[in-house]
């Protein structure tokens, strides 16, 4: 007994540290790879963090976010088994299989490609229906279901599936290059977007077909010519999944029409390729649809030398409760109708039974698409004294109208119809697909010529509901959009559906030209845009940034912001991805990297083989790498680098480990007083931590009447039990004479410090870094906007995601930055307290002040007379 | 423990990219930093091997030898040459194998910039505790 008292003595006697530069070397190395483990462990938080915000409706996002998250935490957890392996000399082997079974459940969501089913690659319209969906996209299935179930006149063709995309694809290691390319993408970037695409699609074009689906497609057109009698030339038209179908992704692909048979193979892959124009990609990306769920099928049908075409809604998309429909067509092929670049005719049509023709109006009708001789078409002047007549003749639109009444009443939904018209006088139709209506708000007067002193600038067609204010960015064509402010009005010469890649942005479209039917007003309903189109002047009328309100329910323009209009206007749907095909991969993927299942350490749950997530591998991981750091330091045992716990007046246990020079040695002490500590940053954060002022041993103040106390009953309540009484809830200290890394975790929360201080300002900086807390999540997310708005009083730098915040400051003196450290004391422990409750936003001023003040108690009484001491013990049972 | 910046940062660009290696090194280099920039897996551990890096931007998919093949030379040559691996490719296997090697971060493109900046200085930060790690260790030796 005496001999190890004699030998501990001599343990604990004082040495300098240079006489045991082994053990602080030792204890060092296991710093580092400390430090290794918590940096990733703030990755995967701030990780975690994204992803909640993401799915709680933050900003709009891809696949490529998905993927760059998940192996943003995988990467970080396998980290952190890393470094806790090296720290625990492998304690937890568990932990790596654990891991690889997480890291393969997120793989087989993410590499969820498209399901190749078999079939052929070719199959003749005469055999599709809309149950061919999956196999040959929207557009050949709805053409087959017209044609076949229908009976209505299409023209002929063949469909070629879906499948003969993937295969193309999977030939040609396609899938990887653009996945690769897309992952580096920005798609509010206009810029790249535009220079991406074209890089894939030159890889698509690029790429040979397989050659068993070359001989497909060339058979398929051999047996179309024998059917036919003839050559034909043919329209190869995009089919993509989903196309034609609850989304409309109207106009994002590729038509190509009048290709001669030698170049239909060519023509194939550039429709292929035509999945990643830069509207489509923007339009899936602000549609949340994966670019790996769309493989695209092509309709192979024979060209329509039209003399007419347009298109035709079944009934009014913006008057939908109104019985009528609407056809617009102009001269040649229907590019121009659809595409917005002709002002066409108009007609409205009684759905009476009797097709009574309400209202024609002639466009006009400059230009018309036409076939050219040597393949593809050309717009070309319509001669003048053929513009002003209508492009059908009365029994003609009477007949389109029984043909469009016929595909709604079979699809049993309202149709929008692109029709021809060939030069035999029969028309077909080319495509059909459900309409976006406008949700109209009943009953409609004529725009009143100005309201409250807001002249009216213009009037057009209405084309999308709604109303809506901004300043005008004038565009004349799609190309000139790349500085498009967020809120603005888009004012364009033609309506074009190029001008998707701004509708997530946009506040209102208006147009000198274009159709209701078309395919940009169809875009813009879709995205709950007001639209006005066919104004005829807007960009001539209307000047650069001048702000203007546009009023899509009566098709009106009027100067200024017109309150009392936009008071009325149906709320514009949020561009949120629930609901999205893309949120839900990363709902799923959250379950595999947010999802926390090891909340308490003390818990018999609370081991390697019972992590399921990279949330729980890193929870474990540096709950563990905190324990290894201290049995190194119990094993170590030289006393000055023995760690010791703090006595102090705190509501924490706070246990501290010395790197050199952060304690002073009191022989044979199995605890520390404050002063004991040395470490300059340490003892200013101790010092914040134990003000006296901050009185968290006392009742908190409850209410005794005046409205404020009551606010702060409903906002504040006690937090959870003071940490004394919890076991494992230990604070850990890491300090050196100019460094600490404080550290406190109670459940979910968790706070913590690391700063270097000294005599040179460059060096120095502080850092906290605060999440969660036991909280449902607005309350969280509550406290952490009174976290982050007194860290800004404090001149932090504060980043704040959900209920992570990230505070930093840099380069401050020695003074400064010990001052900072001593608020942040305060702060950790009087937020320690408080449990905010959804509240008023307003009322957390008044707790930045009540903090900035020094009312840490968040007394409602605070600084009266009489004061908060005189009622400590007012507690419920003395009432 | 923790070091400030005391001196410039070399960093080391390796990406086949050209035009990426060159706006990078131009911005980084207005924020202070010492940058070198190569397009190739084998010209990186030439200039590896010739003169001392703090950090290298490593990009993972290069033509001939790939990223993850020079993370496991240059950690050979440099020990402490902290690596930061730069991708276009989401791979949970590359990035797994990249750490497994010793690379500090896999990051993805597009990455920004400030962003990027953080973790180089963070990066450097690292060595230099290592450094000291290093010479205390010697010094126990000796």
């Amino acid at each position: 007994m005496r001999r190890l008292l004699r030998r501990l003595l001599r343990i604990d006697r004082w040495k300098p540290l240079e006489a045991r530069p082994d053990a602080t070397a030792a204890l060092h190395l296991k710093y580092l790879t400390f430090r290794d483990l918590s940096t990733s462990n703030d990755e995967i938080l701030e990780v975690i963090a994204e992803i909640e915000r993401r799915l709680e409706g933050g900003p709009t996002f891809g696949m490529a976010f998905v993927r760059s998250s998940a192996v943003t935490a995988a990467s970080h957890a396998y980290r952190m088994i890393q470094k806790l392996d090296a720290l625990s000399n492998r304690r937890y082997p568990e932990l790596s299989a654990r891991f690889s079974e997480i890291q393969q459940a997120v793989e087989s969501i993410l590499d969820r490609g498209p399901m190749r089913e078999g079939g052929p690659y070719v199959v003749p319209l005469a055999k599709v229906t809309v149950g061919d969906l999956d196999h040959v996209g929207g557009k050949s299935a709805n053409l087959g279901e017209l044609r076949n179930r229908a009976g209505l006149p299409v023209p002929e063709g063949f469909a070629v599936t879906t499948g003969a995309c993937i295969d193309f694809f999977a030939a040609n290691q396609l899938q990887g290059e653009i996945r690769a390319l897309l992952q580096g993408l920005d798609v509010q970037d206009l810029e790249s977007v535009s220079a991406t695409a074209a890089a894939i699609r030159e890889a698509i074009v690029a790429a040979a077909l397989p050659p068993a689906l070359e001989d497909a497609i060339l058979a398929g057109y051999a047996r179309l010519a024998g059917s036919v009698g003839s050559e034909p030339r043919v329209a190869l038209r995009s089919s993509a999944l989903g196309e034609d179908g609850e989304l409309s992704f109207a106009g994002q692909y590729l038509s190509l029409l009048n290709v001669p048979a030698d170049e239909i193979v060519a023509a194939y892959k550039e429709v292929v390729a035509g999945l990643y124009t830069p509207r489509a990609i923007a339009y899936r990306a602000i549609r949340g649809i994966p670019d790996e769920d769309v493989p695209m099928g092509v309709a192979c049908l024979v060209m329509v030398d039209a003399v007419a075409s347009g298109v035709a809604c079944s009934v009014d998309p913006n008057r939908p409760e109104l019985p009528r429909m609407v056809i617009n067509g102009s001269w040649g092929l229907g590019i121009g109708t659809v595409e917005g670049g002709v002002s066409p005719d108009a007609w409205t049509v009684a759905k009476d039974g009797g097709y009574t023709i309400l209202t024609r109006s002639a466009g006009s009708k400059e230009t018309s698409v036409e076939a050219l001789a040597r393949g593809g078409v050309a717009a070309v002047p319509v001669p003048p004294e053929r513009r002003p007549s209508l492009c059908l003749t009365d029994p003609q639109v009477a007949e389109l109208a029984g043909l469009v009444l016929a595909a709604e009443s079979h699809f049993g939904a309202p149709q929008e119809v692109e029709w021809a018209l060939d030069r035999a006088g029969r028309l077909v139709l080319l495509q059909t697909r459900p309409v976006h209506t406008s949700s109209g708000r009943g009953e409609r007067e004529a725009a009143p010529a100005e309201v409250e002193g807001h002249p009216r600038l213009l009037t057009g067609v209405s084309a999308a509901a709604g109303c809506a204010s901004g300043p005008v960015f004038l565009s004349s064509g799609p190309e000139d959009i790349a500085g498009f402010p967020d809120g603005a009005v888009l004012v364009a010469r033609k309506s074009n559906p190029q001008y998707v890649r701004v509708m997530d942005r946009a506040a209102a479209i208006v147009a000198d030209i274009g159709a209701a039917t078309g395919h940009m007003a169809s875009l813009a309903r879709e995205f709950g845009l007001p639209a006005v189109l066919d104004t005829h002047a807007a960009t001539a009328t209307l000047a650069a940034g001048a702000v203007i309100t546009v009023d899509g329910d009566r098709g009106a323009i009027y100067a200024g912001r017109v309150e009392s209009l936009l008071a009325g206007a149906s709320e514009r749907r949020p561009a949120g991805m629930s609901g999205t095909p893309v949120h839900a991969v990363l709902a799923e993927v959250a379950k595999f990297v947010v999802t926390l299942n090891l909340t308490d350490p003390k818990s018999s749950e609370f081991t390697a083989a019972s992590c399921r997530t990279f949330h729980d591998i890193a929870r474990f991981a540096h709950e563990k790498a905190f324990e290894e750091m201290f049995r190194v330091s119990d094993r170590v045992s030289y006393g000055e680098l023995r760690s010791l716990p703090l006595r102090a007046r705190l509501p924490f246990r706070v246990h501290i480990i010395d790197l050199g020079g952060g304690l002073r040695r009191r022989p044979g002490a199995a605890s520390l007083r404050p002063e004991d500590v040395s470490s300059v940053p340490m003892r200013a954060l101790l010092a914040g931590m134990t003000n006296p002022e901050l009185r968290w041993w006392q009742p908190k103040p409850l209410s005794v009447g005046g409205v404020a106390s009551v606010t702060t009953q409903a906002i504040f309540t006690p937090f959870v039990e003071y940490g004394e009484r919890r076991l494992g809830d230990r604070s850990y200290a890491i300090v050196a004479e100019s460094y600490c890394n404080f550290s406190s975790r109670i459940g979910y929360h968790f706070a913590a410090v690391d700063c270097f201080c000294g005599d040179s300002p460059s060096r120095n900086y502080i850092s906290f870094r605060f999440k969660g807390g036991a909280a449902d999540e607005a309350r969280r997310v509550n406290r952490c906007v009174l976290l982050e708005r007194i860290l800004r009083e404090l001149d932090f730098q504060v980043e704040r995601q959900g209920d992570l915040v990230n505070a930093r400051i840099r380069k401050y003196d020695l003074d400064a930055t010990l001052a900072r450290l001593d608020q942040l004391g305060r702060l950790i422990v009087a937020t320690r307290q408080l449990d905010m409750r959804m509240g008023q936003r307003a009322s957390v001023d008044w707790y930045v002040r009540a903090f900035m003040e020094g009312n840490y108690l968040f007394d409602p009484e605070f600084g009266r007379e009489g004061g908060d001491r005189d009622r400590e013990r007012n507690g419920p049972d003395s009432c | 423990m923790e070091v400030g910046m005391t001196r410039p940062i070399r960093l080391l660009i390796v990406d086949d990219e050209q035009r990426l290696v060159e706006t990078l090194s131009k911005r980084l280099t207005a924020r202070g930093l010492y940058v070198e920039g190569v397009h190739s897996g084998p010209e990186a551990l030439a200039v590896i091997q010739a003169r001392p890096f703090d950090v290298a931007l490593l990009d993972v998919r290069m033509p001939g030898m790939d990223g993850i093949a020079v993370l496991r030379e240059a950690k050979k040559l440099q020990p402490l040459l902290q690596v930061i691996m730069l991708s276009g490719n989401a791979s949970i296997n590359a990035a797994v194998e990249g750490m497994r090697l010793g690379a500090l971060e896999y990051l993805l493109k597009p990455a920004n910039l400030d962003d990027v900046l953080a973790k180089i200085e963070e990066a450097f930060k690292k060595k230099r505790l290592e450094e000291e790690h290093l010479a205390s260790q010697r010094q126990a030796g000796g």
